[in-house]
């Protein structure tokens, strides 16, 4: 690291002294302009959690920032100044160690991660998004320890179900659908069940993942803060239409919730609109050409359908 | 030659830096210790499923029949103290006793897989029986196993005890057998433990 | 910086070939039990797999060209991204990092060979069936497996066809298969370095790719028996109906998770830590400097491997891992960049006031460095839990991970094979054809994997066939990159076959290097040392403080000489 490069054996000169210290002072600069510039290649804050992630990701690529620059210098300066001219068999300098810079730099890394990991523990105790988990052995099985969960809360606790290509949200209040609407700023409870194999409930704009697991009823909780339209994506490997496996997040007020909720249940249930079924039919016709895979699950019978192409926040 | 401290180069040629005997049992050593650690990933799979699963007998089934397997359990370990034995009277040059210890231990050996092998078809459930059925056809088959190629590499040994001059170069391939063995038996004692008497 | 400036004269003119051993290009197809020859069998075999793998990879880039899954079927990009990381994995960078073993153990550390030759040859011949194993599912019906290189269950239980032999039945056979020859290999080289070191040479007098080579194997010792369980439970799964993974006979699917990453995560050490090995010979050769602190970069090799065994569940913050394990694994995880920041230092320290001669080894492991210290600022993000339940699962992670295997450790590789190739095969390569290959590739590496970060930041999940258009940006240029690493193999081929073929004759220390290979005739002869084996009298690295590494080298050197 440039920082530590005038401790080497010999004295240094106060010019490189000068050298290293603006190298230090711009690599600070540097890291601390990295550290704010982190919030452009992150989605929308639309959840309590998010603001926590971004802020230990700009800490993060802050101090990244600054390590990786300071090596990079040294073999930058090593690779412009230290070359051997052309026909010097000379050798370098025969430095074999120096046990001072090796306790620093076994010390440094190990309290800047140590600090990371503590400030990340306390981020996770405030988050505190997993409640736990029950195991079953039968999807029926889980949705009857699902539906048994009582809500202290307002919100939920919804059932949040996975199949092989689909997604559907089951709301105390009886509402089936495949769109998981919620109301902002108010905690949300959700039981993660999964009907066949692995799958991953992903909001990218809530920075929240949590795998749904055949077997087990996963008891999860969020508070989402922006209103807004995100996309839900499976994020663990399912199989054949995996990549078909995405739906919306619905944050509208508590007023635009209640009114849905009471909409929705005037509506008649309907089987929801499917884009594996709709590939799974599509390479049928075709002749049935690529590799095996199950056929997709039967789409859920829904009050509310989602709109495929309605335009995302994130 | 082989690790410190490091003995004149003269004593290197004469170790035979092309003598592969020695390394041998350093060898063996290693690829037990290996070996250990694939029943150790199976106990600590059985152990998570009898603590965690909400089904684990299969219908049916009250439990398993402790006397019989108990009684081959004794004979398994007990095969031990033979092969101790046999190793022993190699060491004295013995030959004659050895072999006789030696197939006496080959010959526990196969009883104990008699035992398995009747235990298994007495059965009332079968691999397919749930996580306690796949577990104990997989430890108890992959255990037997291994008892199966223990008997067959006593076999070899016991072939080659008759080549003369079979032991000039040392002993390292009786000693690794013999390491085996009771490797397998101690297994057994945890698989036992793990599987009859855990309840 | 010309490689013909002789270091000494007597041994430039050691012609080619050696007396004894026998050469011709047959034993290169036969059961022999030289390492040095089933070094170069294992590095070329891997080689053809390296560029099928890569093959695999250009026609998923190219599926991820545009948002829509246009090119192929969903189902099929399933199986290219399963069989690409498993060609890559298991028939490419294990099997190379094997052969640079077998190249290099036994003359490093004076050995005539392997402890156990015959062993060594039937764990390379194993590495051929399982590679015809593995490319034969493509051909079985339903095609090859298409679970991902994790083969989590359900998905890799499903069995659609029915079928007994199925492409996920083979794809477990060939992995079984593979972890039987990485054990015995694993047991075949920790014995060699344990007990044929030369006289003098020990434990710290040992090269440090030798220390690395040690510490990774130990890891195949500990992790490949785990791995090798939770693939016998899922292949009982699979095809004879148990359910140690399916909850409606009371399994748990999480408990394969365990088991794979036990190994798979510590399997990235075995295949990173030979590479530290390589970046340790190389910078104290090409920076004309004593590798820096060498005592602490050899321990470190062993904090790794101990501290690999211990942070599995990183993989598993997000499958429902309780809390306390969640902190717990977090902090294992983030003390391994302590170990791996005193190698990086160590290899800065190095090149610190040296006399730098930017070859292409050379070049080669300052972009491995490069790629390196950024791959391992995000794995610390990785291994942050609030962090890694946001990126985690998604291009992020598909990001560092190439950069880690291709811009660091695939790096290595071919910093090891342009380093030693004069060495093994009595031939020099071409400079220039090497350095093109190098810009090539660190101009396509980036290119291909910086994006896959930005990508995954925004949220685009890994594995998929299809995206939303939001991503399409950063898929274009990492597609591009990919393409452009496709053409940057071109020179490095070239310059493989034709230098083996008609290349300069190499002296036997063509880089002016210090090691007991270097004092060997290139190529060393079949037993290498013989009935002479050096003394050793000092610690490796030696560069410009004027000591001698072996007692009497001179004569050491004449020796070499007149075997030639």
């Amino acid at each position: 690291m440039t920082g530590e490069a005038p401790s080497r054996p010999f004295r240094p000169d106060p010019a490189a002294i000068v050298l290293v210290a603006i190298a230090v002072a711009l690599n600070v600069l540097a890291s601390v302009w990295m550290s704010q510039r982190v919030h452009d290649w992150l989605p929308v804050q639309a959840s309590s959690a998010a603001p926590y992630v971004d802020n230990l990701f700009a800490l993060e690529a802050g101090i990244g920032t600054f390590i990786f620059l300071g090596c990079a210098c040294v073999m930058g300066w090593t690779i412009l100044f230290n070359r051997a001219p052309k026909y010097d068999m000379d050798d370098g300098a025969p430095i074999e160690g120096n046990l001072r810079l090796e306790i620093v730099w076994t010390l440094v890394p190990l309290v800047i991660v140590m600090a990371i990991a503590v400030h990340a523990i306390q981020v996770n105790q405030v988050l505190a998004t997993l409640d736990g988990k029950v195991r079953v052995s039968s999807g029926s099985e889980a949705l009857a320890v699902a539906g048994s969960a009582a809500g202290e809360e307002p919100v939920g606790p919804i059932q949040v179900i996975g199949r092989q290509w689909s997604w559907e949200f089951i709301y105390p209040e009886g509402v089936h659908s495949t769109e998981l609407h919620l109301p902002v700023d108010r905690r949300a409870r959700l039981e993660l069940i999964s009907m066949d194999v692995l799958h991953g409930f992903y909001v990218p704009a809530f920075r929240l993942k949590q795998d749904l697991v055949p077997g087990s009823v996963i008891a999860y909780a969020l508070t989402p803060t922006r209103e807004g339209r995100y996309r839900l994506r499976d994020s663990m490997f399912s199989g054949g239409y995996f990549a078909a496996n995405q739906t919306d997040v619905v944050v509208e007020s508590d007023d635009a919730y209640r009114a849905w909720l009471k909409d929705a249940l005037r509506r008649p249930l309907v089987p929801a609109a499917n884009p594996a079924t709709e590939l799974w039919r599509l390479r049928r016709e075709r002749g049935d050409r690529g590799w095996a895979t199950v056929p997709p699950a039967p789409p859920p019978l829904v009050h509310v359908d989602a709109d495929p192409n309605a335009p995302h926040d994130a | 030659m082989t690790t410190l401290p490091a003995p004149p180069a003269a004593d290197a040629a004469a170790n035979g830096q092309h003598g592969h005997g020695g390394h041998n049992l350093t060898g063996f050593v290693l690829f037990l210790c290996s070996e250990s650690l694939i029943f150790l990933a199976f106990f600590a799979g059985y152990i998570t499923f009898k603590l965690s699963s909400p089904v684990w007998l299969p219908p049916g089934v009250e439990g398993l029949e402790l006397r019989g397997p108990l009684l081959y359990s004794v004979v398994l370990v007990s095969s031990s103290l033979v092969i101790v034995l046999a190793e022993r009277a190699l060491h004295q040059r013995r030959l004659v006793a050895f072999r006789c210890w030696w197939a006496l231990t080959m010959l526990m050996g196969a009883v104990f897989l008699y035992g398995q092998a009747s235990e298994w078809l007495q059965l009332p459930f079968a691999l397919g029986s749930g996580v306690f059925g796949g577990c104990f056809y997989l430890l108890t088959g992959f255990h037997g196993l291994h008892v199966l190629t223990g008997i067959v590499l006593m076999a070899l040994m016991l072939w080659r005890s008759f080549r003369p001059g079979n032991y000039d170069g040392g002993e390292a391939g009786v000693a690794s057998v013999a390491l085996f063995w009771h490797f397998v038996d101690v297994i057994w004692v945890v698989l036992f433990l793990l599987i009859y008497v855990w309840r | 910086m010309s490689p013909t400036i002789p270091f000494d004269p007597r041994v430039l003119r050691a012609p080619h070939p050696v007396p004894g051993a026998p050469d011709n290009w047959r034993r290169f197809f036969s059961f022999n039990t030289d390492a040095k020859v089933i070094g170069i069998q294992y590095i070329a075999v891997s080689l053809f797999f390296l560029l099928v793998g890569g093959l695999l990879a250009m026609i998923m880039r190219g599926e991820l060209l545009t948002p829509p899954a246009d090119l192929v079927d969903p189902t099929v990009y399933n199986g290219l991204y399963t069989m690409h990381g498993t060609v890559m994995l298991f028939l490419f960078l294990f099997p190379v990092l094997n052969g640079f073993n077998n190249l290099l153990i036994p003359p490093m550390i004076g050995a005539p060979d392997m402890a156990f030759p015959r062993l060594n040859a039937a764990a390379f011949w194993l590495f051929p069936v399982f590679g015809v194993i593995l490319m034969l599912s493509f051909l079985v019906p339903g095609g090859p497996s298409g679970s991902g290189w994790w083969a989590y269950p359900p998905v890799s239980t499903q069995n659609p066809l029915g079928h007994f032999i199925n492409g996920q039945f083979l794809w477990i056979l060939a992995v079984a298969l593979s972890g039987v020859s990485s054990i015995m290999g694993a047991v075949n080289f920790c014995t060699t370095i344990i007990r044929m070191r030369a006289p003098g040479m020990g434990w710290f007098r040992m090269p440090i790719f030798c220390w690395t080579a040690l510490a990774a194997q130990a890891i195949q010792l500990c992790g490949l028996p785990v791995l090798t369980a939770g693939a016998v439970m899922l292949l009982f799964d699979l095809s004879f109906g148990t359910s140690f993974f399916r909850p409606e006979g009371g399994g748990d699917p999480m408990l394969y998770q365990h088991f794979f990453w036990f190994y798979s995560h510590p399997a990235v050490y075995v295949m990173v830590l030979p590479i530290f090995g390589v970046f340790s010979e190389v910078f104290p050769v090409y920076a004309r400097k004593p590798l820096f602190g060498y005592h602490v970069v050899a321990i470190a090799s062993f904090a790794i491997t101990f501290l690999s065994l211990i942070v599995w569940v990183h993989h598993m913050f997000y499958s429902g891992t309780p809390q306390w394990m969640r902190n717990v694994f977090m902090v294992t995880t983030m003390l391994i960049a302590v170990p791996t920041g005193i190698k990086v230092f160590a290899w800065l320290g190095t090149l610190w006031r040296g006399k730098l001669r930017l070859t292409t080894p050379m070049l080669f492991c300052l972009g491995g460095l490069f790629n390196f210290i950024f791959a391992g600022i995000t794995g610390i993000m990785l291994a942050t839990v609030p962090v890694d339940i946001h990126v985690g699962n998604t291009y992020f992670v598909v990001g560092h991970f190439h950069t880690v295997i291709f811009s660091t450790i695939t790096y290595g590789v071919f910093a090891a094979i342009y380093h030693w190739f004069p060495k093994f095969t009595g031939r020099m390569t071409y400079e220039g054809l090497g350095q093109l290959h190098f810009v090539l590739t660190f101009l396509g590496s980036q290119l291909n994997f910086l994006p896959m970060h930005w990508a995954g930041l925004m949220g685009m999940p890994r594995r998929v066939a299809s995206y939303d258009p939001e991503f399409a940006g950063a898929n274009v240029l990492a597609s591009l990159g990919a393409f452009l690493l496709g053409v940057a193999t071109l020179p490095f081929l070239i310059n493989i076959v034709s230098s083996w073929a008609r290349g300069a004759k190499a002296p036997a220390n063509p880089w002016q290097a210090i090691g007991l290979e270097w004092l060997l005739p290139s190529p060393p002869p079949a037993e290498n040392f013989g009935e002479h084996v050096p003394v050793v009298i000092a610690g490796p690295y030696g560069y410009g403080l004027g000591r001698d590494l072996v007692e009497d080298q001179e004569s050491v050197v004449q020796r070499s000489l007149q075997e030639a």
